[in-house]
This record gives C-alpha cells, sequence and structure tokens, in this order.
C-alpha cells in the first residue's frame, strides 16, 4: 500500500462517511453543510485520477455555486428549522429490496469485469486539451451549452420571478 | 465545422431554430407587443424547419464531423417535431391567454425543447444525446410550471423535475459505463463492435441503465409514476407536446440501439425487458384509463398504454418494427396532438371543463369540434382506416414475424379494452344531455390546428403507404 | 513524486492539523467556569431575540442563481481561452457566439428587472384628498408594507 492509495482511500472515506450523514442526518442545514465534504471528497478522487481540471471545477460549481443555491434554498424556506423531515423507515422492504438488487448488479459487474489499467502516463493538465477538443470535435456541442445555459437562465428566472399585480 | 455550402444549407432547420431562439429573446426584451409577434415567429420557424426536412429527405449527411445526422432518418423525425410543435403554437394563440403570465417565454422555451429534440433525433454521439436531451428536459421542467398562479402547474413542474433529474441520472451512468467498455462517445462506432462489447457484461449493465432512463421519458410502466399528475397539471398545450413530440424523441434513441442490434444480425440482449414494459404498460395504460373522469389524465394513462405498443416493436427488433415504430409515432403524434387541442379549446380557466361531463352534448352546441373529437379517439383506439389502426398493424405484424406472437395477442387484447374508455367519450358527447351550460369560444387559430391535425390523421390512414414509403426509403 | 496538487494537498492537511490542534491545546490549557450569561450567544449586550434562522428575501436566491449559471459559462470558457489562439479567427468566432448567447441570457434579466432589488414602493399621498381618502390610503400602504 503506497502514498497514493492510503490518500485514495482518506477521500473515498470522506466521501462516503460524509454522504451517509447527508442522508440521515435531521436537520436539512447540516445536511447541506455535511454535502461539502461530499462534493470535497470526490474533487480530491478527480484530482488522484489525474483529472485536475475536472477537479477544480468540482470545488468551483458544486462548492462555490450549487453548494451556495442549497444553503438559500434552505434559508429561503419559512420556518423550516423547525420541520422535522421525515427520513427512513417508510417502504423499507421494496427500499431494500431495489437497492440491493442494483447494488448486487453493480458490484457482480465490478467483480466479473477485466479492468483494463490506463495506458501511458497522466497529463500534466486536461485543460489544455479540453479546450482543443472543445473547439475541433465538439465545437457543436459547445454551441449548444451556450443555449442550453441561455435557457436554464431564462426558465430559472422566470419562474422565479414575482408576479406582477 | 461545415465544410462548404451545401452543409450548412443542410443543418438549416437547427440553424433557424437557434436564430429563431434568440431572436424571440431580443424580440420579448424590446417589444411591448411581444405575445401578438412571438408566436407568428415561431409558427414560421417550426414550419420552415419541418418542410426543409421533409424536401431535403434524401440528402443524408452526418456533419460537423460525426456528431449531427441530417436528412434520412432523422428527418422525419424532425418532420414529426416541427410540425407537431407548429400546431401546437396554433392552439396555444388562444389558449395562453386564458392564463395570463409569461407569454414570451413559452414560445422561446418551446423553440428550445424542439432544438434540443432534433439534435436527439441526428446525434451520432452519445454526448449530442444527452445535451438534446437536456435542452428538451429543461425547457420542458419550466413549461409544465409556466402557470405560476395554479398549484397543480407547480406540482406538476416539480414533479417532473425530480423524477425527470432521477431518470437522467441514469443515464449518465450508463453513459459512464458504456464510455468505459467502449472508450469512444460516437455512436456508429460502438454499433459497429456492438458485438464485441456485449460480451462484456459491464457494457450491458451500462446499456441497460441507458434504458432505463429513457423508459422514464417514454413513461413505460413501472417508470409511469410521473406521468399522470404532470399531465393533468401542466398547461394543456405543453401536455400536448410532452406527450407526443417528447416521446418521440425518446424513441429515436432507442431506435439507435434498434439499429445496433439490427446490423449486428439480431443480437438482441434487451427483448424480454421491452417485452415485459411493453406488456404492462399497455394493459396498466388500458386499465387504468377507464377509471378515469379528467380527460387529460385519461389521455396521460393511454399515452402510457401506447408507450407499451411501440415497446412491442423494440422488443420484436426487425426491420419491420423499424419502420412500425416511426409510422406509429407519427401517427400518434398528430392524433394525440389533435385531442389535446380540442381539450384546449374547451378548457377554461383553472383547469375548468376538462372533466368528461364538460363534454356531455358537445355534439349539437359545436357538431365540428365533436365530429373532430369522435375521429381522433376513433384513430387513438385503433379504429381503421385510421393513422392509428396502421401504427398498431405494422407493429402487431413485426411482433409476429419475430416469433413474438403472445405480445401482439396481449396488444390486440389490450387494445379492445382501449376501446371502451375511447368510445365512452364520444358517447358522452352525442348521447347525453349536457348538465350544465358551458359558453364555447372557438379560437379560429385553434380549430385550424385541429383540421390540419384531424386531415394527416385521416390521410395517413387512407394511403398509410405513402407514409410508409418514405419512412422505408430512408431506414434501408 | 510530489505534483503541484500534492503540495496543495499538504497545505490542506497542515491547516486542518493545525486548528484541530490548536482548538484541542487551549480546551485542555484554559480553565472552564460556565454561567448562564457567558454560553449565551453575544448579541451587543441585549437579550436573545428569536430564531437567527430568518426567510431570507427571494431575490438572493435569484441572484445566486444568475451566479450558478455563469460559474459554469466560466468553467466552459477557460479551456477555450487556452486553446482559441491556435485555431485563428475561427476559434475566435466561436468563443464569440458562446459569449453573445449568454450575454444575451444576462440582458433578458436586466431589461426585465430581475436584477433589481424589489423595494416596497410607498404610494403617494395627495395631500388635497378628503381625510377619509387619506385614513384608507394609509392604511393599503400598511398592508402593503406587511406583505
Amino acid at each position: 500500500m503506497n502514498i497514493y492509495d492510503i490518500i485514495f482511500y482518506l477521500f473515498a472515506i470522506v466521501t462516503l462517511v460524509s454522504a451517509a450523514f447527508v442522508v440521515s442526518t435531521k436537520n436539512i442545514v447540516h445536511a447541506a453543510f455535511f454535502l461539502i465534504f461530499t462534493f470535497f471528497g470526490v474533487a480530491g478522487l478527480y484530482i488522484l485520477l489525474g483529472a485536475d481540471f475536472i477537479g477544480v471545477v468540482q470545488i468551483l460549481v458544486y462548492v462555490g455555486g450549487i453548494l451556495i443555491l442549497l444553503l438559500f434554498g434552505v434559508m429561503l424556506t419559512n420556518k423550516i428549522t423547525n420541520v422535522e423531515i421525515r427520513s427512513g423507515t417508510t417502504q423499507i422492504v421494496p427500499a431494500l429490496i431495489g437497492v440491493g438488487l442494483f447494488a448486487g448488479i453493480l458490484v457482480l459487474t465490478m467483480v466479473s469485469t477485466e479492468w483494463k489499467s490506463a495506458p501511458g502516463e497522466i497529463p500534466f493538465t486536461t485543460a489544455y486539451s479540453l479546450g482543443k477538443v472543445l473547439l475541433t470535435d465538439f465545437v457543436l456541442i459547445f454551441e449548444l451549452l451556450g443555449i442550453l445555459l441561455l435557457i436554464a437562465l431564462i426558465g430559472a428566472a422566470s419562474i422565479a420571478r414575482r408576479e406582477k399585480e | 465545422m461545415p465544410q462548404n455550402s451545401q452543409e450548412i444549407l443542410l443543418m438549416l432547420p437547427h440553424v433557424v431554430i437557434g436564430v429563431g431562439i434568440v431572436i424571440s429573446l431580443l424580440i420579448e426584451m424590446y417589444s411591448k407587443k411581444s405575445e401578438t409577434i412571438l408566436p407568428w415567429i415561431s409558427l414560421f420557424v417550426f414550419v420552415f424547419a419541418g418542410v426543409h426536412s421533409i424536401i431535403n429527405i434524401s440528402a443524408n449527411q452526418i456533419l460537423f464531423g460525426g456528431m449531427l445526422e441530417v436528412g434520412g432518418k432523422p428527418a422525419i423525425f424532425n418532420f414529426i417535431f416541427n410540425i407537431g410543435a407548429a400546431l401546437l403554437i396554433l392552439n396555444s394563440i388562444d389558449y395562453i391567454k386564458k392564463y395570463e403570465s409569461n407569454h414570451g417565454e413559452y414560445y422561446i422555451l418551446i423553440q428550445s425543447a424542439i432544438l434540443g429534440m432534433m439534435v436527439m433525433a441526428g446525434s451520432k454521439d452519445i454526448f449530442m444525446i444527452f445535451i438534446g436531451l437536456e435542452l428538451m428536459s429543461i425547457a420542458f421542467y419550466v413549461l409544465a410550471g409556466i402557470n405560476k398562479k395554479k398549484s397543480s402547474s407547480n406540482e406538476a413542474a416539480l414533479k417532473y423535475f425530480l423524477l425527470g433529474a432521477f431518470a437522467t441520472g441514469f443515464i449518465v451512468y450508463g453513459i459512464a459505463l458504456i464510455y468505459g467498455v467502449s472508450s469512444t462517445t460516437s455512436v456508429d462506432s460502438i454499433i459497429q463492435n456492438f458485438s464485441t462489447f456485449t460480451q462484456n457484461i459491464l457494457f450491458i449493465v451500462g446499456l441497460l441503465l441507458f434504458i432505463i432512463g429513457f423508459s422514464f421519458k417514454i413513461a413505460a410502466f413501472p417508470f409511469h409514476m410521473w406521468v399522470p399528475d404532470v399531465y393533468q397539471g401542466s398547461a394543456t398545450t405543453v401536455t400536448g407536446l410532452m406527450s407526443t413530440t417528447g416521446k418521440t424523441a425518446a424513441f429515436s434513441v432507442l431506435l439507435i440501439i434498434l439499429s445496433a442490434s439490427l446490423i449486428n444480425y439480431n443480437i438482441d440482449i434487451f427483448a424480454p425487458y421491452f417485452a415485459v414494459i411493453a406488456t404492462l404498460s399497455m394493459l396498466y395504460g388500458s386499465i387504468v384509463a377507464i377509471a378515469q373522469k379528467n380527460l387529460k389524465r385519461m389521455l396521460a394513462y393511454s399515452s402510457i398504454s401506447h408507450a407499451g405498443y411501440m415497446a412491442i416493436g423494440l422488443a420484436a427488433a426487425n426491420s419491420e418494427a423499424f419502420s412500425g415504430i416511426i409510422f406509429y409515432l407519427a401517427a400518434y403524434t398528430f392524433m394525440n396532438i389533435g385531442a389535446f387541442g380540442i381539450i384546449s379549446i374547451i378548457e377554461k380557466q383553472n383547469d375548468a371543463n376538462t372533466d368528461l361531463t364538460a363534454y356531455a352534448g358537445l355534439a349539437s352546441k359545436s357538431p365540428i369540434l365533436a365530429a373532430f373529437m369522435s375521429l381522433f379517439m376513433f384513430a387513438l383506439a385503433g379504429i381503421p382506416p385510421l393513422a392509428g389502426f396502421f401504427g398498431k398493424y405494422y407493429v402487431f405484424i413485426s411482433a409476429i414475424e419475430a416469433d413474438l406472437t403472445w405480445l401482439a395477442v396481449v396488444g390486440v387484447f389490450s387494445s379492445v379494452i382501449s376501446v371502451y374508455f375511447y368510445l365512452r367519450l364520444v358517447v358522452y358527447m352525442y348521447f347525453k344531455e349536457s348538465e350544465k351550460d358551458i359558453d364555447l369560444h372557438i379560437d379560429k387559430y385553434s380549430l385550424l390546428s385541429v383540421v390540419v391535425s384531424g386531415i394527416l390523421v385521416i390521410y395517413f390512414g387512407i394511403s398509410p403507404d405513402s407514409l410508409l414509403n418514405l419512412i422505408l426509403s430512408v431506414v434501408n | 513524486m510530489l505534483t503541484e496538487f500534492g503540495k496543495i494537498f499538504i497545505f490542506i492537511l497542515v491547516a486542518i492539523l493545525f486548528t484541530i490542534i490548536a482548538i484541542y491545546a487551549a480546551k485542555l490549557i484554559r480553565p472552564s467556569r460556565p454561567t448562564k450569561e457567558k454560553l449565551d450567544v453575544y448579541e451587543c449586550g441585549e437579550n436573545i431575540e428569536g430564531t437567527p434562522w430568518v426567510k431570507f428575501n427571494i431575490r438572493f436566491y435569484v441572484v445566486a442563481l444568475i451566479f450558478l449559471i455563469f460559474d459554469v459559462e466560466v468553467v466552459l470558457l477557460f479551456p477555450w481561452a487556452l486553446t482559441y489562439q491556435d485555431y485563428g479567427i475561427y476559434g475566435f468566432l466561436v468563443g464569440i457566439i458562446f459569449l453573445v448567447v449568454l450575454g444575451l441570457g444576462m440582458a433578458y434579466e436586466w431589461r426585465k428587472g430581475d436584477l433589481e432589488w424589489a423595494r416596497p414602493t410607498p404610494k403617494k399621498v395627495d395631500v388635497k384628498f378628503e381625510k377619509k381618502n387619506l385614513l384608507q390610503t394609509n392604511s393599503q400602504i400598511n398592508v402593503e408594507s406587511e406583505n
């Protein structure tokens, strides 16, 4: 077990444990804060895998953007801290069957697949090659993403806008 | 990047809709009369894109270095999407006035939804499928809740968003696993090596997750929970769009998987899965629809059962099924849009007059609406010689060819059940006295849209070969 | 081999350890004699009134939403900015189209007044009104500000 493995397991444990807290805690604000650790853990895993750009994006967008939005959402809702969210015990048998089946298939797949180890060396930075792909093969996707973001902006604004009386 | 003027010409439908979104946005920003201008701009954009696609159907090309396919099969889908959307825009002109909110955004979002569908239908890369799906879905999430004053509309938007995002999660996970095995996102190269990849269980699991995600989008049985509430709560024109073109777009992606198994000498690993969801959707949709008193809810269950009929074709997985499904989608789109168009004419504010009782005695008040509604109901039930009959016929034939006769028998059985609730509406319209007096205002554009859908349904029914030959010419 | 991220990781570790050690060392050393006043939340010497979890204005949410969208835009522009000069005018135009489309979104928000901070607008009271009318308008104002 080398240092790389130790760091990997560290991040994996941070991600999994905080994710477990997110779903099990009854306080919705605590859940939102535990999500920070989940996102950080995932970002660490991305960087360990050599996807440095994605890792930084994970922190920039998820921790810096989505989580802030989530906390705003929590704080915007009236009297949310007094509300005990129901979590857990209903429909436990069908949920167990569904999740068990899904997890069973995934674990079976994981065990039975011959994993290819990645050829070559990990690139020093990935942002440049991403940019090259965005401007050559995926240029149409780049422009469509512009329209997608525009639609998201219009949709979000028109949903959140207050009606004029 | 398009290399020459011919390629630019071929992708004109996409460009026109993209430019249409931008222009509509500018008009919405700077014009006070945007709600009277925007429907006509959207209408022009859709009619242009639809007609352009069908004219250039033989010019089949793949643009942007294996990203977007134009002409051929996508052209047929583009035709369905755009003409369907154009008909609904005609309906919306009057309908949207009943709810006085967000006129401009409504038309912009419909355009972007259609652009997303066209990207999905023409995609030759997994990323394109995903981007198209998101463009369509995000527009639909907002459109479902466009009427903010109605609480059922808010509920519909939230439900659709949560379950849609859940389904998208399945799709993305599936894409990740597929990419993990194939190391490429190009649909063509995945199809070419399909038989090698299917020996890898990881690939099959990935594809299964991908298909499950799209089963949500086509509203097939175990993944149908959102359908009734969303269809009932959303604005009627939006429901019309979601249930027809949205379903068609999701099927256009599932047909890619079908073509993969066709090209690779019928390696059809997912036939059992599709057979099961087809059977369950058909029977569940038809039986539960009987209990519905609300017309929009009834059509929602009917939409589930129609997804089942089309899934028969996916289970059969032969070339007859391929063309049969496309024919069915075209027929279903126009008959359902016609039905929802009539509902949108009769509906009043706050969901009034969407119950069956509102239709009692409609034949004496408005013979033309009653006649067209009966036409669409007969077509949905699959009574010859209307378009719906031939859709079912081709799909059932394909099932029999694939030695799945039992599936065809279940389909016929379910159609017989469904005749009950479709004809019940006709009985209400012609043989019941109206209990309350509804004041009927028939807008001329809405009526035009209904008449055009009616003509298309009759035309596809009387001469199904005209459409089928067109489909056959591009499928091979 | 220590990459750049490895160095950052060591920094993070040191930062976390330093905080934990500092807090717990202080806890071990300092005397602990709590009273009710000491344990209260400090609010400028006033008694505590209500809960700190108040409802935020919806406007914060809209601003955060816009921020998030442009956050994603920046993420996409980063790789573009690194490479576009290799592709000449074509690369430049691709990014410009992307930016114009998103700029339109911003213009839309601006034009529609989503960026304006909503304030309750007090009605102008015409002094020439009779007393009865004046009272009515005043009560209307009160109702509005409560909303």
